[in-house]
């Protein structure tokens, strides 16, 4: 049965470039702090782009020390499901415990059959497997037993479900570039469906082996040529030099919540989402295609029930690559017509780079912080945007209230997705 | 190499994959799933203690085995072999 009632983002956490906590990532955002570096020059092999926003210094004990209000059997549980699991676990468990966290489920608990797990990843064991292969070609008999559980994508869902007690349904779910805004909307139908009364969404990061960045160079996909030693200015969502998709790491975990539940368990809603619009373009190719962005965009507005002037704020797909660039602002400009000058736009990837799976997850989290914090975050790259026509944030952060928003992400595949955040504070 | 130093790495293993055992809680008579080691770490132990130890046995040597000492002797007989 469908329930009509309000679905509530309750919980937020991630790792990131620019943050391992919401409010340093916060931070990150007010100040234009672009995680984006030069890689490890010994990495072998050489690839010719060795530019990417990739989580540094990573200890798991520590960070895991550092998230508050984590009752210490919870903590034993993690450290033991984590300590020794690949990069990728580790960093979804982090972001998933400061959700749960800060939605405060550890108190006030929730029935955990009624609790639902979307975990919003693909391709998550490339690099782990890549790593393993020389050591496994000379002695396969040393393979860890634990590789058959680690080598599918839904250990993390009995990793995290074990974790948090969660008894509802689990699942995997890709869509490319746009998974993250996938699972979002995954979660959300669990809640509209009555199947569970939260979920925990959880964006599992990109850990690209060397033979995936080589993949996306070689299809064009990947920039950082022309600023090669300037790695800061490698990435330029709609600015006349973007050249490319700037690869970046995040995790980030969401709880979505009916409106029931969280006045049953009395806790605060930090913005709700109220549509979304799903669509495929029938094309197995890596182009975007005008008429799937803006119809996703227009079918999120519709299942949110709201009009074009309610939106103020968009933060786009925008991943710094020429012609996606190009078609995602057309189809802004062609959906909103004679209300853009409503609409202000901003491209977090220009600060976190490209986090492909969790992209959408990174950038709905954007956007709420946002929304809380009254301010956009600035486009630090833009010198000469692309079109005229649209407003985007220049270079400082602007004070500025999101009323509702769109978030778009769009993935190879002819995936194209929009979801609709409304700011209830 | 002796199988005291055999059950050394032994209880090394088992700390690595067991982060919240101690090394006083580690005794040759005791079976590793009394100190909390699952089907899967029980297996893991077994692979990361042969990879140490340079061993190359088929998995199946570790049949028998009932106890910590039992781990310990199989790998001792193939240790030097």
């Amino acid at each position: 049965m469908l329930q009509k009632s309000t679905i509530n983002i309750t919980g937020m956490g991630i790792v990131s470039a620019i943050g391992d906590t919401i409010n340093t990532f916060t931070n990150s955002l007010q100040q234009g702090i672009s995680g984006i570096h030069a890689t490890h020059p010994k990495l072998e092999p050489k690839l010719s782009v060795q530019i990417a926003a990739e989580v540094r210094d990573f200890s798991f004990r520590e960070k895991l020390q550092n998230i508050p209000n984590i009752p210490e059997e919870k903590l034993a549980k993690a450290k033991r499901l984590g300590q020794r699991a690949p990069f990728v676990i580790q960093s979804t468990i982090l972001a998933a415990l400061q959700a749960w966290s800060a939605a405060n489920l550890f108190e006030k608990k929730l029935a955990s059959e009624r609790i639902g797990l979307v975990v919003a990843g693909q391709n998550s064991t490339q690099k782990y497997q890549y790593d393993l292969l020389s050591q496994f070609k000379e002695d396969p008999e040393y393979l860890s037993p634990r590789y058959a559980l680690e080598f599918l994508e839904t250990n993390q869902v009995g990793v995290l479900s074990e974790l948090f007690e969660i008894e509802g349904e689990g699942v995997v779910v890709g869509g490319a570039s746009a998974t993250g805004n996938v699972g979002i909307i995954k979660g959300y139908q669990l809640l509209e469906l009555g199947i569970v009364d939260a979920c925990l969404i959880v964006g599992v990061p990109a850990d690209l082996s060397p033979m995936d960045i080589q993949g996306f160079i070689n299809i064009g996909a990947m920039g950082g040529k022309k600023y090669n030693q300037q790695p800061s200015l490698a990435c330029r969502p709609f600015d006349e030099e973007h050249e490319g998709f700037i690869y970046g790491q995040a995790s980030a975990s969401i709880i979505l919540e009916t409106q029931q539940s969280i006045e049953k368990r009395n806790v605060a809603s930090l913005a709700e989402v109220v549509g979304y619009g799903y669509n495929l373009d029938k094309n197995s190719s890596a182009n975007p295609n005008l008429e799937g962005e803006e119809k996703a965009m227009r079918a999120a507005l519709q299942k949110a029930a709201i009009s074009l002037e309610d939106i103020n704020y968009i933060n786009t797909h925008g991943s710094s690559s020429p012609l996606g660039d190009k078609t995602e602002a057309e189809a802004i400009y062609n959906v909103f017509s004679n209300q853009i000058s409503h609409l202000y736009l901003n491209a977090t990837k220009g600060l976190t780079g490209h986090c492909l799976y969790t992209a959408g997850m990174v950038e709905a989290i954007a956007t709420v912080v946002q929304m809380q914090h009254n301010f956009l975050h600035p486009n630090m790259n833009l010198e000469t945007p692309i079109r005229k026509d649209i407003q985007f944030c220049g270079k400082t952060a602007m004070h500025y209230t999101i009323h509702t928003a769109l978030s778009n992400s769009f993935g190879f595949g002819g995936i194209n997705t929009s979801i609709a955040l409304r700011n209830n504070n | 190499m002796s199988k005291e130093e055999v059950y050394n790495v032994v209880q090394e293993t088992i700390m690595d994959v067991l982060p919240d055992v101690e090394k006083e809680n580690i005794a040759i008579e005791k079976q590793l799933k009394d100190i909390g080691a699952n089907s899967i770490d029980r297996m893991e132990i077994v692979t990361m203690s042969m990879r140490e130890l340079n061993i190359k046995i088929p998995l199946m040597s570790f049949a028998g085995v009932n106890n910590i000492e039992g781990l310990v002797n199989v790998l001792h007989e193939n240790v030097n072999s």
